[in-house]
């Protein structure tokens, strides 16, 4: 049982992995263009955070499955499950990534885009070598509350039947009528949100090396 | 918004090109994939690292016989439509109900009747129907004993008597809620609540009364009647052969259910 609840951890750690590497840098695009100056690009993706973070995740993610056929009458038949709950999974998170990474740039004084100027940087530059580095100390703790979510959220991912760990731990519990699967998923939980936040603590350390 | 939309575009495109869209033909043998409820034992369940039950392996042997790569997949219950019409499975094989989904789907004739029955708690109070008045009654989610109990459905009457209808995810949360004392009845398929009761002797008792008959059968996007066609062909030989009678012992469902001749 615990072997077969491991492999619907797999499936979990899929998503997490899978959504972290594709959410964490698209959040950073959908931040820059929510501060954009150009008014139509600010709107747009304001508008895409607030629906975004408005609607629920589970919706994007039946959304972002059966879109194609709904919509365009294409087959699913080889649109791989895990694959739309990846793309739902960054889309969302990108929108709530943005808003950290927004309110750590906003927190770097002016004073500093001032002094770089005045020294020759260009604004690409300034962002780049000066602003985002103390960016991204400051937002640890903010992406930290995300990524622990995120972990528990792979279990929405059954709404389009990709069988992660959770889900495992339901049928197994209804199969053999015990609780044990479930208790047993919810201490792997407990276990991978353990060493994330160990992690994040561990980053945090590195990255303060002026403090 | 238009970024939303930009970003479904993509994604479509994307399927479009994983697709072929619209060109479905696949190469290769025929898979034939089951959509089921893993959490519906003896007809479809988790056993080890595969799944089993009554239903699935009748569509094994289906596909062995026809030659069909089998594939067993899991849904959301509750997306069983979406999954079905857009493609993703080619049928709803899982002790699926016939009586009031008649024009939803394209069915097989019924092969099992499967009553709707009450089970209690050992020692419970309650011994027939009648008893359940002011008593808070399980059922599980978009399930017919739910729909029948429900306003405008055939047993309102029985259902209106009931302190409250509570309604489930699933079964198994079903049976824990009345071991735990937290409902005090479950209404549910007799061919569920036999096997509950096999795994936790003693503890629940069946009411003699039903609350109302119904029967299973295969459930197609609508229209499809030539894959239906196949299978019912083939499911009909099992009948012959006996191999439906066999399964049907692995998994303790009585035979006179078996009603597809």
């Amino acid at each position: 049982m615990l072997l077969e609840l491991l492999s619907g951890l797999v499936v979990s750690a899929e998503i997490f992995v899978f959504t972290l590497a594709l959410a964490l840098p698209l959040g950073l695009v959908v931040a820059g263009g929510r501060m954009a100056g150009n008014p139509v690009v600010g709107t747009v993706f304001r508008l895409y955070i607030s629906v975004v973070r408005g609607t629920p995740l589970m919706l994007q993610i039946l959304f972002v499955y059966f879109a194609p056929y709904y919509l365009f009458g294409c087959s699913l038949a080889r649109y791989p499950r895990l694959l739309a709950t990846v793309l739902a999974f960054a889309m969302n998170y990108a929108a709530y990534f943005a808003e950290i990474y927004r309110g750590g740039i906003l927190s770097i004084e002016r004073g500093q885009w001032e002094a770089a100027k005045a020294l020759g940087f260009s604004s690409a530059r300034t962002f780049m070598r000066i602003i985002l580095p103390q960016t991204v100390k400051r937002v640890i703790p903010a992406i930290g509350n995300e990524v622990i979510t995120l972990v528990k959220d792979t279990s929405l991912a059954f709404t389009i039947a990709v069988t992660e760990m959770f889900t495992l731990a339901k049928q197994l519990s209804s199969a053999n009528t015990t609780m044990t699967p479930l208790i047993a998923a919810g201490v792997f939980y407990y276990i991978f949100n353990y060493i994330v936040a160990w992690a994040m603590e561990r980053i945090e350390k590195r990255l303060a090396y002026y403090d | 918004m238009k970024k939303l939309v930009l970003a479904m575009s993509a994604v479509c495109a994307a399927a479009a090109v994983f697709t072929g869209c619209g060109n479905a033909a696949d190469d290769g043998a025929r898979k034939f994939v089951v959509g089921f409820d893993a959490d519906f034992p003896p007809y479809g369940f988790k056993d080890g690292s595969e799944y089993k039950g009554f239903d699935l392996d009748l569509a094994r042997e289906v596909c062995r016989r026809r030659g069909w790569k089998f594939v067993a997949n899991p849904i959301n219950w509750d997306a069983k439509d979406m999954e079905l019409n857009s493609g993703s499975i080619d049928c709803i094989w899982n002790g699926f109900t016939m009586q009031g989904r008649e024009d939803g789907y394209t069915w097989t004739e019924a092969y099992v009747d499967n009553s709707q029955v009450v089970l209690v708690k050992t020692g419970s109070s309650i011994g027939k129907l009648a008893d359940l008045a002011g008593k808070t009654v399980g059922v599980q989610t978009d399930t017919p004993v739910q729909k029948a109990l429900s306003a405008k459905g055939g047993r309102e009457a029985l259902g209106k008597t009931f302190k409250k209808l509570v309604v489930m995810p699933n079964y198994n949360n079903a049976m824990m809620d009345l071991d735990a004392g937290a409902v005090d009845a479950v209404a549910l398929d007799v061919g569920v609540a036999k096997k509950k009761m096999a795994d936790m002797p003693g503890k629940f008792v069946l009411l003699p009364e039903i609350v109302m008959t119904e029967t299973y059968g295969i459930g197609f996007k609508k229209g499809n009647t030539a894959l239906r066609d196949a299978v019912q062909a083939t499911l009909k030989e099992m009948v012959k052969d006996g191999t439906m009678a066999r399964i049907a012992d692995e998994y303790k469902i009585e035979r006179r259910a078996l009603i597809l001749k």
